[in-house]
């Protein structure tokens, strides 16, 4: 009944028979899973929903002891140990979909959301726009089929790590926009030519990302940029949202209304490297916040914070002797088009420098240039990862203000 | 105990609305920021203090009086105000700040699928309530940094039930003249309550700017909001009042929350209406600082908004909340526009010539600082 139910709901809401078959394992996987381990008076429930881009099923189940190390990219499992054997599907299921969260769920146990994204063509090669030069313009939010023509104009004229990997996906970007999930302004001049367009989406609760402007066919300095930057600001500035960020920042993006986080390092297949600088601009005046420390990274948030002029109280995490989990956690995001991986903490444990090492050695297999970690400097476990991190190679590039529960640090491997 | 089901308790448009977080306390800004003093030119705060009757009976409050609760509807205030301007004492209600009085009025007129008409850039009190209140708040550009009677004329709909024109608006210091303002009225026409915010009205000099109390007996659908917190530096004690007619003001009423405002605060404000002088020595002070600071900014290259009221707003060649923090590093408080939907603005509070000095010496030290601008 689980799997038809999720199969079902899978095909209703839109996924491909592949993407649907694929959901239903992963589902089936961890269902089974958690029965085993679960005990018999206590229910999983399972829900199904659609976020046009992609289905949504969350189970929530009141387990206590689940054990996440299964979820990280490293993980495999020996066929000589019976109860590893029985944790297998949860492996199986974590790379059958998209995206698998973790999280506290009701009653003190678990919630995992798992993602399986539609299938959506690739944008066209030929451009449907000639674009050309507008003198007049006005702003407007795109209708679909203009949408389609931005995002396939912005593959023609823009290189890769300067839009999002959605973007490769017209369609794709049409839902994100119609769900609610991405927001686009586009100028236009008065025979309805576009002269260009800015994207922009929620990545936290307190961070705005935007991408571009990127302008079609215009003279250097046009207007349109400003504009469309004001009117980004303008649309967000009495939301809850604390920053703006600009990580794939277009030659057009106004440096004026943006303050520089510092620079990441992009490495092409050939392994040349192009410097992106990440952009900042805070939406309101800044009360002040704390941000937990490790030592090793005390030299590099003072001189952040002090250039920013950040006013912010640094606390820092030791090890006093308490007792840690044996092993942690990561999570990995692959962006094969950038040439990317990104990895996040999702727990601290005593084996941080082996699982990452290991992390490093599969993405290193894949050929993957650019490796990031992210941490949050709001959550004092994840700064655990720093003197780790420091060993493998990684050095701290740019810190984001309230990026997460409180200020990011990006880490960029060899660079 | 289960946690409150908040997903079903909270409306929608609850949901949706960020709360406004006001300022640290000094102290605690100080520390943060790691200054020693703090010049306030971030909220049009009158640098000269109470005018020196009000400060008479703030010296004199007697602390017994703190045990005894205040006029409920702050009487002998309303009485005087009455006299000053020549109105009924029931034309007049006093709330605990004008935001309070702008609560009372969109409590009294609007209901579900109401909605309030004002200009984007402006007070954003009006919209906040409205928004928080389940309103929908329509906003009309401003038009060449003033407010657009045009575009709010044909933004009105029959769902219409308020106007909010901020006169002079905060923060452009722009203003409608008489002559625009009575055009206006004529074409509402009573279809909509018409609210005008005089918050600044007393900083004003201008020969064609009008008084809204004279305005009462011939267009009755016109409230007007004044307050004891800007020229009569009454802010700490939360003190602002409406006057319209009797029949709208009684309608107000039904809404108002009695004894909302303390007796210090009503005794204060009853004294500062005794006083000229301070009104004249407060716009001289702004009239110097006014003229201090275009000269400056003109040295400086910089393009500012300068009209009525005691502020002014100048743009930055770059991001105004990155320039809070530099000004704030530099023991200066400005205030950021981003929230005003004016990206890379600051408005300052003219103060006097000491502060005024200082926030250009930190002006031109943060410009420095800027790559392209250095020598």
């Amino acid at each position: 009944m689980c799997t038809s139910f999720v199969e079902h709901g899978a095909l209703a809401f839109g996924l491909d028979e592949r993407g649907a078959t694929a959901l239903t394992l992963a589902v089936e996987e961890i269902f089974s899973y958690l029965c085993r381990i679960s005990s018999p008076d206590r229910g999983v429930t399972i829900r199904s929903s659609s976020r046009r881009y992609y289905n949504l099923v969350e189970i929530s189940c009141p387990v206590k002891d689940f054990d996440m190390r299964l979820f990280n990219l490293t993980a495999r499992v020996s066929a000589e140990d019976e109860t590893a054997l029985e944790q297998m599907g949860l492996l199986i299921a974590s790379r059958f979909v998209d995206r698998l969260n973790v999280t506290q769920g009701p009653d003190n146990g678990i919630l995992l959301s798992l993602v399986k994204e539609k299938s959506y063509p690739e944008a066209d090669q030929i451009m449907t726009m000639h674009p050309k030069e507008v003198s007049r313009f006005s702003l407007i939010r795109p209708q679909p089929e203009l949408l389609k023509i931005i995002t396939t104009a912005v593959k023609a004229l823009y290189p890769p790590y300067l839009f999002p990997k959605a973007f490769l996906y017209p369609g794709k970007v049409v839902d994100m926009v119609e769900g609610g999930e991405y927001e686009a302004l586009a100028a236009t001049g008065p025979d309805g030519s576009v002269g260009g367009a800015l994207l922009w989406h929620w990545v936290s609760e307190k961070t705005v990302e935007c991408f571009g402007p990127y302008l079609f066919g215009q003279a250097k300095g046009s207007a349109i940029s400003g504009e469309l930057m004001e009117a980004c600001i303008g649309a967000i500035a009495k939301s809850p949202a604390l920053g703006l960020v600009s990580l794939l920042p277009t030659d057009e993006l106004p440096r004026e209304h943006f303050e520089d986080l510092g620079t990441l390092t992009l490495f092409d297949e050939k392994g040349n490297g192009t410097a992106l600088t990440a952009y900042f601009r805070q939406m309101h005046e800044d009360p002040g916040a704390y941000s937990w420390c490790h030592p090793e990274l005390e030299p590099f948030l003072r001189s952040q914070y002090g250039r920013l002029a950040m006013p912010r109280e640094i606390l820092f995490v030791r090890d006093l002797g308490e007792t840690k989990s044996p092993f942690s956690v990561l999570s990995v995001n692959i962006e094969r088009s950038g040439n990317k991986a990104t990895i996040r903490p999702v727990r601290s444990g005593k084996d941080m420098q082996e699982n990452l090492i290991g992390h490093l050695s599969l993405l290193k297999k894949e050929s993957l240039k650019n490796v990031f970690f992210v941490m949050d400097l709001g959550i004092p476990w994840q700064t655990e990862f720093t003197h780790p991190l420091l060993q493998s190679g990684f050095s701290p590039r740019v810190v984001v203000p309230y990026g997460g529960e409180g200020d990011q640090v990006i880490f960029q491997l060899g660079a | 105990m289960h946690a409150p089901q908040l997903d079903r308790l909270v409306p929608e448009y609850i949901k949706r609305f960020e709360p406004y977080i006001p300022s640290k306390p000094d102290n605690e800004l100080k520390k943060l920021y790691g200054c020693k003093r703090l010049l306030r030119l971030n909220n049009n705060e009158n640098p000269l203090g109470p005018p020196p009757a009000a400060r008479d009976v703030i010296d004199g409050f007697p602390p017994p009086a703190a045990s005894v609760y205040p006029s409920g509807d702050a009487y002998y205030l309303r009485y005087k105000l009455a006299e000053k301007f020549g109105l009924h004492p029931d034309q007049f209600l006093v709330g605990n700040g004008a935001n309070e009085v702008i609560t009372f009025v969109i409590k009294a007129f609007c209901q579900e699928g109401d909605n309030i008409v004002t200009a984007d850039k402006t007070f954003a009190v009006y919209e906040w309530v409205a928004e928080f209140s389940g309103f929908d708040a329509r906003l009309v550009p401003l038009k060449d940094f003033g407010f657009d009677d045009a575009g709010m004329l044909r933004t009105i709909d029959n769902r219409t039930k308020l106007i909010f024109v901020c006169n002079p608006n905060n923060p452009t210091g722009t203003y409608w003249s008489r002559e625009k303002l009575l055009r206006f009225l004529d074409v509402v026409d009573g279809r909509q309550i018409v609210v005008l915010d005089e918050a600044y009205f007393e900083f004003v000099e201008k020969e064609d700017f009008p008084d809204g109390m004279a305005l009462m007996e011939s267009y009755p659908n016109l409230v007007v909001f004044r307050t004891f917190s800007k020229m009569y530096a009454l802010a700490g004690l939360r003190i602002g009042y409406l006057a319209g007619s009797r029949e709208v003001v009684d309608i107000i009423r039904r809404t108002c929350v009695v004894y909302s405002v303390n007796s210090l605060a009503q005794q204060a404000a009853l004294a500062t209406l005794e006083d000229g002088e301070h009104i004249t020595r407060t716009r001289r002070m702004v009239r110097e600082g006014r003229n201090f600071l275009e000269r400056e900014l003109g040295r400086l290259e910089l393009s500012f908004v300068s009209g009525e009221g005691n502020y002014l707003m100048l743009r930055l060649p770059m991001s105004d909340t990155l320039a809070y923090r530099k000004f704030m590093t530099r023991g200066i408080m400005i205030r950021s526009m981003t929230g005003f939907r004016f990206p890379n603005y600051i408005r300052i509070t003219i103060s006097h010539m000491e502060a005024m000095e200082a926030f250009i010496e930190a002006l031109e030290a943060i410009l420095a600082e800027m790559p392209d601008r250095r020598p």
